[in-house]
C-alpha cells in the first residue's frame, strides 16, 4: 500500500500542477495575461486537494491582485460618494460584488473579505444618509435619483445576507481591520517560516495570535489550523500539568484528529509534524509510539514543496533520527511486526510492552527508506556542485548507510529477504561508483562524524525525550556504520545478498553496479564476464530508463576499463555505441544535449532533468571522448591504409572517420584546443607512421591526470601507437618496397625484434600482408599478386552474383515468412541484427525507448565486423557461475560461433579475390 | 614440478573413489611427500568403507602396528550393516542371481515390477535395498559387484532420480574397474541424460556437465577412440561455456588433444580464439604454447614452452599414461604430443617463410640437423609440405603458394549452384504447398 503511494509520486495529476507553476513563475506575475492564466490554473488548483507552499505563494499573489482591485473600486466609491454621483455608485457595486466572487473563489474560503464588509457598510450609511437628506435628493438629477432607488433596493437585498458580519464590523471596525491584515502577516510568516526550512518559528506565529481565538467562532473552516494549535497548545499545558491522567485513548484520538487534517487546505505541514513529535512524547506504548513515528515520517515528506524541489535538509535529517528510533523500538520489542499488508486492528497499539502476542503496525520500512535516499538523491541534483553546500550534503552520506545497514539487518534478522535485497541495493548504489580512495574517504569520515555525532545525538535525543516522554527508547542499534577496508568485501556481501533473493529489477541493477565496479577497479575479464552471462545487453532495452542509463554507465566504465588495461578493440566496442548518435550526455544522464533538429517539449525536459546523475557520479566525459577517440583512431588509422584503394571497404568507426573528414577539409589546421583536435593531429601524424609526435600530442591531454595508473597507461598507449604506426607504414608503403629489412623496422619504430616480428607474422598470417619473411638475410619479401584484368573482371562478376543470390534468397525468405529452413544460419543472424544497427544509426526521436534500440546492436559488443569481438559476444556463457547468478537463465547460443566464423572466413577469401 | 599439478582443481569435481588412482600416480611421481600423499588418502579413505585399507595405510604411514580405535569401530559397524543390507537384498539378489528367473524380465518395467511382486514377493522396499546394498558395496571397494547390482537396479527401478545416481554410479565403477569400453557406453547415456533433463536450476546442469567431463578423462585418455571424442564432449558449445566458466583448467586436455589430433582443423581455430579469450583466467604450458604459435607468433618462446609441456605431460595422471614395453615404459602420449607441435610450429613458420635456415629451424625444433633434414625430407615426401632443399646454403625453400586464380573463381562460383538449387527447391516446395491450402 505505501509503497504504491509513493512510487505514485510521479502520477500525471502533480506533474502537470508542477507544470502549469512553472509557467506561471516564468510568465511574471505582474503582467496580466499571466495574472489570467493563474487563475485558469487556479481554478483547477481548487479542486486538487494537494496544496504545495510554492502554489500557496501564488494564490496569494493572485489573492493581492485581487483585494487591490477590489480596493480601488471601493475608492471610486468614496469619490462617487463625494460628489453624490449614485449612478457610478451603482455601477462600482455591481462591479465589487463581481469581484467579490472572484475573491471568495481565488480565497477559497467562504468568508467574505473585511474590506467588502467595511464598504458594505460605508454604503449603508451614506445610503442611510442620502435618504434622510430629502432635500438634496429632490436635487438630484432624475437619472441619479433612479440609482439612488436602485441602490437602496439591491443593498437591502444584498447586506441581508452579510448581517451578521456588519454589525459586528460596526462594533469595531478597527479590530476587524487590523485582524484582517494581521492575518495575512501570520499568512507571510508562515511562509517565510517554510521557506527558511526553520520550523522554529512556527510555535511562535501561532502564538501570537490571540484574536484567533475570535476567529474560530465565525471563519470556519479558514481557521483550522490556528484553532488546532490553540487547542494543542492546550492539550500540551493539560498534558504537563498531570501526565498520569494521559491515557492511550486520549493520545489516539488527538492523533486520529491530527491525521484527519493531514493534506487537507490549510493545514500547516510543519504544526503538523511538531504536533505529532509531541505526540510521539506523550505516547503510552511502544507499538503507539511506533504508529505516531510512522505518521511523523509521513508528514515530514509532506513537507517537500513538490516534486522538482527536494526536502528541506534539517528535515530530511530529522526524518533520518525518526527511522533510527524507529528502528530502536523495533529491536527492542522484537514483538512488534511491522507490515503494510493489513489493515490492523484499530486498537491494536494499546497492547502495552509486556504483551505477549505479536502486535502488528501499519508501516513499510523499506519504502520509507526508500523515499529518504531518493530525497537525498533529490537534493543533490538540487544542489548546485560546485558550493561549499553540495560537500555539505555528501557528507551526509554515512548518516543514510547507517539507517539503510540497520534497517537491512533487521529486515535480515525477521527474514524478509526480499525486502532487504531491496535495501541492500540502495547501499550498492551508494557505493559502486566509488574508487577505492573516496571510499576510504568516507570510511573515515564516517568515523569521524560517528564520534563527534555521539554528543550531538544524545542532546538532541534528550530535548526530544523531555520530562513527559513515557516511552523511553534507548539506542540500540548502532549510530555508526561500519564498513569493511576494502569497497569489493562491501559491495561482495550485498551483491551476494541481491542476487540470492532480490527480484528481477533489484538483480539487474545490482548487476550492472557489480559490473561498474568491478570496471572501476581494472577488473576488465570479470565485468565482461559478468556482462556476458547476465544478458544484460539482450534486454535492456526493456528496463525503464533509469536502469537503461546505469546500463550506459556501466558499458563506458568498462570500455574505460578495457582501455587501460590495453584491450583497445574492446574498449571501442563498448564506447562506439555510446558515441554514435552524439548524445552522449543525455545517455549517460550528465547533462542536457542540445539538438539543432529536434525542440523538446517542457515535459521531456523535465523528466530529464529529474533523471540527471549527481554531479560526484559522473563519469569525465572528456576522459571518455579521448578513450573513445584515441581507441578510434588505433583501430581505423592501419585499417584506412590497409584499404586506401577500395572506397566501400568496412569501416570501423564512422564518428572517427567523419571527425577527420571534417578535420581534412579545414584550409589551415592550427594547433589543437580540445580533445578532438587533439587526436586529429595525432592522426594525421600516425597515417604517416609518425609516432613519436602521434604520441607526444596525445601526451599533452590533460585529462590523463585523471587516471590512477597513469604511467603504465601512457606506457601502453606508446605502445600501441608504435605497433599501430608500424603497421599503417607497411600497409601504406608495401608496394612501394620489394623488400624491407627487420632491421630497418625496428629502428624506425623503435621496438625489439621479437615484436616486429610477431606483429609481422600476424599480419602475414591473416593474409593482410602479401609478403613472407626470407629467414637468412632477416627481411619481408613483397610478393606482387598481380590479377590481369580479365581474372579481376572475373573475380567481380563471381562477387556480384553471389550478392544476387543472396538477395533472391532474401527475397524468397521474405515472400515464404522467413521459413528458411535451408538457409544459411549466418544470413538470418544478420537480418535479426539489421534492425538493431539501423536503429542505432538513426536515433532521430529522443524518448528513450526508440533511441535506445539502437542498444539492440550492442548485442554483439561491436557489431563493426570485427570477428573477433563478434566471436567473443556471441560466446554465451550458460549462468553457472559460483557467484549464483542463479535468475539470469543460461540460453545457448548454439550455431553462432560457427556462422560467425563461416562469416569471416568469407571476408577474407573475398579480401583477396578483390584485392586484384 | 608441483605448479602444474592440477590434482586439486580436480579432485573436488571426483568421486572420493576415484581420486584414488590420481594418488597413486603421484605417489608413483613423487612430486610431493610421501607422507603427505599417505595422510591424504587416510582422509579420503575416511568416509569410505574400505576400513581396511585404511588401517593398512596408517600402518605404514606411521610405521607401527596399532590401529586407533575408531577405525576398528568403524570396522564393525561397517561389517554390522553389510550384514544387514545384504539380508535386506537377499531374495532379489538371489532372484538375480538364477539366470532362469532372469529370462522372464521382459523390457516392460511395470510388467517387470508386477511378476517380481506376484511371483516372488519382491517389493520396492527389495528393490530400494538392493540399490542400498550395491553403494554400499561400492563404499566398501567392490566395484565389480556394485556394478552389477547397479546394473539390475536400473533396469527395475522407477525412480528417475535414482536412476540417475545409480548410472553415476555405474559409471564410476566401470571406470574404476578399467572397463573403458562399457564405461563409455555409459558416459554417452549419462551425457544424454544430462542434456535432455530439465534441470531444476541451470546451475545444477552446468556442476553436472562439469562433473562429466571430469570423469571423463579417465576414459577419454585410456580409451583407444578417446581423443577424438574428448574433443566430440568438450568442445560443443554447451560443453565448452561450462568449462570457460567453472573449470578452465579442463583447457588443459582439450589443448592436448586438439594437438594430438591432426584432423580436427576447423574446430581448432575456434578453439585458438577461446585459449585466447580465457588467457586470464586460466594458463598452464600447453595452452600457452598454442597461444605462441597462433596468437602472438613468438616461435622462441613457443620452443621453450614446448621443453615445459613435455614435464606437464609426464606429470599429468591422465596424459602421462605410461606403457610398459619389455623393459621400456613409454609415454606414448608425449612422444606424440611433441611430434605434432614441432609440425605445428613448422606449419606455422613455414606459412609465413620464403626461405628457412635450417639450423636456426632444428634449434627451434629441438632437433639435430641429420635428424632435422630426414624429418623434413619425409615431410616433402609425404607431400605435405611444398618446398624444395638447398644443401649449399642449407636453407630450405618455400614453393611459393599462392592460390590458383582459376580455383578461387572455382571456389566462388561452386556454391552458388547449391544454393540456388536450394531456391528452386525451397520455391517448388511453397508452391506445391499453395494449392494444398
Amino acid at each position: 500500500m505505501a509503497s504504491k503511494f509513493w512510487t505514485q509520486g510521479g502520477s500525471d495529476t502533480e506533474e502537470e500542477e508542477t507544470d502549469i507553476e512553472d509557467e506561471i513563475e516564468n510568465g511574471g506575475a505582474g503582467e496580466a495575461t499571466a495574472a489570467a492564466a493563474g487563475s485558469r490554473y487556479l481554478q483547477a488548483n481548487a479542486s486538487d486537494s494537494d496544496d504545495s507552499d510554492g502554489q500557496k505563494r501564488v494564490v496569494r499573489s493572485a489573492k493581492d491582485k485581487r483585494f487591490e482591485e477590489m480596493a480601488s473600486t471601493v475608492d471610486q466609491m468614496k469619490n462617487a460618494m463625494k460628489i453624490n454621483d449614485w449612478v457610478s455608485l451603482q455601477e462600482s457595486f455591481d462591479k465589487i460584488n463581481k469581484q467579490l466572487e472572484k475573491v471568495m473563489r481565488v480565497t477559497e474560503s467562504d468568508r467574505v473579505p473585511n474590506l467588502y464588509i467595511k464598504c458594505l457598510v460605508m454604503l449603508e450609511d451614506f445610503l442611510a444618509e442620502a435618504l434622510a437628506n430629502k432635500e438634496a435628493k429632490k436635487k438630484m438629477s432624475s437619472s441619479n435619483h433612479k440609482a439612488l432607488n436602485a441602490m437602496k433596493q439591491k443593498l437591502k437585498k444584498n447586506n441581508k445576507q452579510y448581517e451578521e458580519l456588519i454589525n459586528k464590523s460596526r462594533e469595531n471596525p478597527e479590530s476587524e481591520e487590523e485582524k484582517f491584515e494581521e492575518e495575512e502577516e501570520e499568512e507571510d510568516e508562515d511562509e517565510s517560516g517554510s521557506e527558511l526550512e526553520d520550523p522554529s518559528q512556527i510555535p511562535e506565529s501561532s502564538d501570537e495570535d490571540d484574536e484567533g481565538e475570535e476567529l474560530d467562532d465565525d471563519a470556519g473552516d479558514g481557521a483550522w489550523e490556528k484553532k488546532l494549535s490553540k487547542k494543542e497548545k492546550l492539550m500540551d499545558r493539560e498534558f504537563k500539568k498531570d501526565p498520569s491522567e494521559i491515557t492511550w485513548d486520549t493520545v489516539n484520538k488527538k492523533f486520529k484528529e491530527v491525521m484527519a487534517a493531514r493534506g487537507r487546505k490549510g493545514t500547516g505541514k510543519f504544526e503538523q509534524v511538531e504536533q505529532l513529535t509531541f505526540l510521539t512524547k506523550v505516547a503510552k506504548t511502544p507499538a503507539q509510539k511506533l504508529e505516531i513515528l510512522f505518521s511523523v515520517i509521513s508528514a515530514q515528506f509532506d513537507v517537500n514543496p513538490g516534486l522538482s524541489g527536494h526536502m528541506p535538509i534539517n528535515v530530511w535529517k530529522k526524518c533520518v533520527q525518526n527511522m533510527l528510533v524507529i528502528l530502536d523500538i523495533l529491536v527492542q520489542y522484537p514483538n512488534i511486526v511491522v507490515d503494510d499488508m493489513v489493515e490492523p486492528d484499530e486498537n491494536e497499539t494499546q497492547k502495552g510492552a509486556d504483551h505477549d502476542g505479536t502486535i502488528r503496525v501499519w508501516g513499510n520500512l523499506v519504502a520509507f527508506l526508500e523515499r529518504i535516499d531518493n530525497e537525498f538523491f533529490k537534493s543533490l541534483q538540487c544542489i548546485d556542485p560546485h558550493t561549499r553546500e553540495y560537500v555539505e550534503r555528501l557528507r551526509d552520506e554515512p548518516l543514510f548507510l547507517v539507517v539503510a545497514q540497520n534497517v537491512q539487518e533487521y529486515l535480515e534478522r525477521i527474514g524478509d529477504l526480499k525486502s532487504a535485497a531491496k535495501v541492500a541495493l540502495r547501499r550498492v548504489e551508494l557505493v559502486y561508483y566509488k574508487p577505492q580512495e573516496v571510499y576510504d574517504a568516507m570510511r573515515k569520515l564516517a568515523e569521524l562524524s560517528g564520534d563527534g555525532e555521539k554528543d550531538g545525538d544524545e542532546t538532541k535525543v534528550e530535548e526530544a525525550r523531555g520530562p513527559s516522554s513515557f516511552v523511553v527508547t534507548p539506542e540500540v542499534v548502532s549510530r555508526k556504520p561500519t564498513f569493511p577496508d576494502n569497497s569489493r568485501a562491501l559491495m561482495d556481501i550485498l551483491v551476494t545478498l541481491i542476487y540470492k533473493s532480490g527480484d528481477e529489477r533489484t538483480k539487474a541493477r545490482a548487476m550492472l553496479c557489480d559490473i561498474y565496479h568491478h570496471a572501476l577497479f581494472d577488473e576488465f575479464s570479470i565485468a565482461r564476464d559478468l556482462l556476458l552471462m547476465s544478458h544484460l545487453q539482450d534486454n535492456i532495452q526493456h528496463m525503464d530508463v533509469s536502469t537503461q542509463i546505469l546500463f550506459n554507465r556501466a558499458m563506458a566504465q568498462v570500455g574505460l576499463c578495457a582501455f587501460r588495461v590495453g584491450l583497445i578493440a574492446e574498449g571501442h566496442g563498448c564506447l562506439s555505441e555510446l558515441y554514435s548518435g552524439g548524445r552522449v550526455k543525455e545517455l549517460l544522464a550528465q547533462g542536457v544535449s542540445q539538438n539543432r533538429y529536434h525542440e523538446k517539449t517542457p515535459e521531456q525536459e523535465r523528466l530529464e532533468r529529474r533523471r540527471q546523475m549527481p554531479y560526484h557520479m559522473h563519469i569525465n566525459l572528456e576522459l571518455l571522448e579521448a578513450v573513445h577517440l584515441i581507441s578510434a583512431m588505433l583501430l581505423e588509422v592501419p585499417n584506412m591504409a590497409a584499404n586506401s584503394l577500395d572506397v566501400k571497404r568496412k569501416v570501423i568507426s564512422k564518428t572517427f572517420r567523419r571527425l577527420l573528414e571534417l578535420s581534412e577539409r579545414q584550409t589551415f589546421t592550427g594547433p589543437p584546443e580540445n580533445v578532438r583536435d587533439h587526436v586529429m593531429a595525432a592522426t594525421r601524424a600516425l597515417c604517416k607512421g609518425d609516432f613519436q609526435k602521434a604520441f607526444d600530442v596525445i601526451n599533452s591531454l590533460d585529462v590523463w591526470k585523471l587516471l590512477r595508473n597513469r604511467e603504465s597507461v601512457l606506457e601502453m598507449l606508446k605502445a600501441k601507437i608504435k605497433e599501430e604506426a608500424l603497421r599503417t607504414y607497411l600497409f601504406t608503403y608495401c608496394s612501394s618496397y620489394d623488400t624491407v629489412s627487420l632491421d630497418q623496422l625496428t629502428k624506425m619504430f623503435d621496438l625489439s625484434d621479437a615484436q616486429v616480428h610477431s606483429m609481422v607474422s600476424k599480419m602475414l598470417v591473416n593474409e593482410e600482408l602479401h609478403a613472407s619473411w626470407d629467414q637468412p638475410t632477416r627481411c619481408i619479401v613483397f610478393h606482387d599478386v598481380e590479377y590481369s584484368r580479365l581474372q579481376a573482371l572475373a573475380f567481380q562478376l563471381t562477387e556480384k552474383l553471389s550478392i544476387l543470390a543472396e538477395s533472391n534468397e532474401r527475397a524468397v525468405e521474405a515472400r515464404i515468412g522467413g521459413g528458411g529452413l535451408d538457409l544459411p544460419l549466418r544470413r538470418r543472424d544478420n537480418q535479426e541484427y539489421a534492425p538493431g544497427t539501423g536503429g542505432g544509426g538513426r536515433w532521430p526521436d529522443l524518448s528513450y525507448n526508440q533511441g535506445r534500440q539502437g542498444g539492440s546492436g550492442r548485442t554483439a559488443y561491436s557489431s563493426g565486423g570485427r570477428p573477433m569481438a563478434l566471436g567473443q559476444a556471441s560466446r554465451d556463457r550458460s549462468s553457472g557461475q559460483s557467484r549464483g547468478t542463479g535468475g539470469y537463465s543460461g540460453r545457448s547460443g548454439s550455431g553462432m560461433r560457427g556462422s560467425q566464423m563461416d562469416a569471416s572466413a568469407r571476408m577474407v577469401s573475398l579480401n583477396r579475390g578483390v584485392r586484384g | 614440478m608441483a605448479t602444474y599439478d592440477l590434482t586439486p582443481r580436480i579432485a573436488p569435481n571426483l568421486d572420493r573413489h576415484l581420486v584414488f588412482p590420481l594418488l597413486e600416480f603421484l605417489q608413483e611421481r613423487q612430486l610431493y611427500p610421501d607422507e603427505q600423499i599417505l595422510k591424504a588418502k587416510i582422509e579420503l579413505l575416511n568416509n569410505t568403507n574400505m576400513v581396511d585399507y585404511a588401517m593398512d595405510i596408517h600402518k605404514s604411514l606411521y610405521h607401527t602396528d596399532d590401529v586407533p580405535q575408531d577405525m576398528v569401530d568403524r570396522r564393525v559397524e561397517v561389517v554390522a550393516r553389510l550384514k544387514a543390507l545384504e539380508d535386506a537384498a537377499a531374495p532379489l539378489v538371489t532372484f538375480l542371481q538364477n539366470p532362469s528367473a532372469v529370462q522372464e524380465l521382459r523390457a516392460d518395467k511395470q510388467y517387470n515390477l508386477q511378476m517380481l511382486k506376484d511371483r516372488y514377493q519382491i517389493g520396492p522396499d527389495q528393490i530400494e535395498a538392493l540399490y542400498q546394498y550395491a553403494k554400499f558395496q561400492f563404499e566398501c571397494g567392490n566395484y565389480s559387484g556394485a556394478a552389477d547390482y547397479l546394473y539390475q537396479y536400473r533396469a527395475l527401478c522407477t525412480n528417475s532420480e535414482r536412476s540417475l545416481s545409480a548410472l553415476w554410479g555405474k559409471l564410476a565403477a566401470e571406470i574404476l574397474m578399467q572397463n573403458w569400453d562399457i564405461a563409455l557406453e555409459e558416459l554417452n547415456c549419462l551425457k544424454e541424460i544430462i542434456d535432455s533433463k530439465s534441470f531444476s536450476s541451470p546451475l545444477n546442469q552446468v556442476q553436472s556437465r562439469i562433473w562429466l567431463m571430469h570423469w571423463s578423462l579417465f576414459i577419454f585418455f585410456n580409451h583407444d577412440n578417446g581423443r577424438t571424442q574428448i574433443i566430440d564432449l568438450f568442445n560443443q558449445d554447451k560443453y565448452l561455456n561450462a568449462i570457460q566458466t567453472s573449470a578452465p583448467h579442463l583447457l588443459r586436455y582439450l589443448a592436448t588433444a586438439f594437438i594430438v589430433n591432426k584432423r580436427r582443423r576447423p574446430q581448432f581455430k575456434e578453439f585458438i580464439k577461446v585459449i585466447q579469450q580465457d588467457q586470464c583466467s586460466y594458463k598452464d604450458p600447453i595452452t600457452e604454447f598454442l597461444a605462441c604459435v597462433y596468437v602472438n607468433y613468438e616461435f622462441d618462446g613457443a620452443q621453450k614452452k614446448m621443453k615445459e609441456c613435455e614435464e606437464v605431460i609426464l606429470n599429468d595422471p591422465f596424459l602421462g599414461k605410461r606403457v610398459e614395453e619389455g623393459n621400456f615404459s613409454t609415454v606414448p602420449l608425449k612422444d606424440e604430443f611433441l611430434e605434432n607441435a614441432r609440425l605445428f610450429i613448422f606449419e606455422t613458420y613455414c606459412r609465413i617463410h620464403q626461405r628457412i635456415d635450417m639450423k636456426v629451424l632444428f634449434e627451434k625444433l629441438n632437433l639435430n640437423y641429420e635428424e632435422g633434414e630426414r624429418w623434413i625430407v619425409n615431410l616433402i615426401r609425404n607431400s605435405k609440405l611444398d618446398a624444395k632443399i638447398d644443401t649449399e646454403m642449407g636453407t630450405v625453400i618455400m614453393e611459393p603458394n599462392q592460390p590458383n586464380v582459376y580455383e578461387q573463381l572455382i571456389d566462388h562460383a561452386k556454391a552458388l549452384q547449391g544454393r540456388t538449387y536450394k531456391l528452386v527447391g525451397q520455391l517448388l516446395e511453397h508452391a506445391q504447398a499453395q494449392p494444398a491450402r
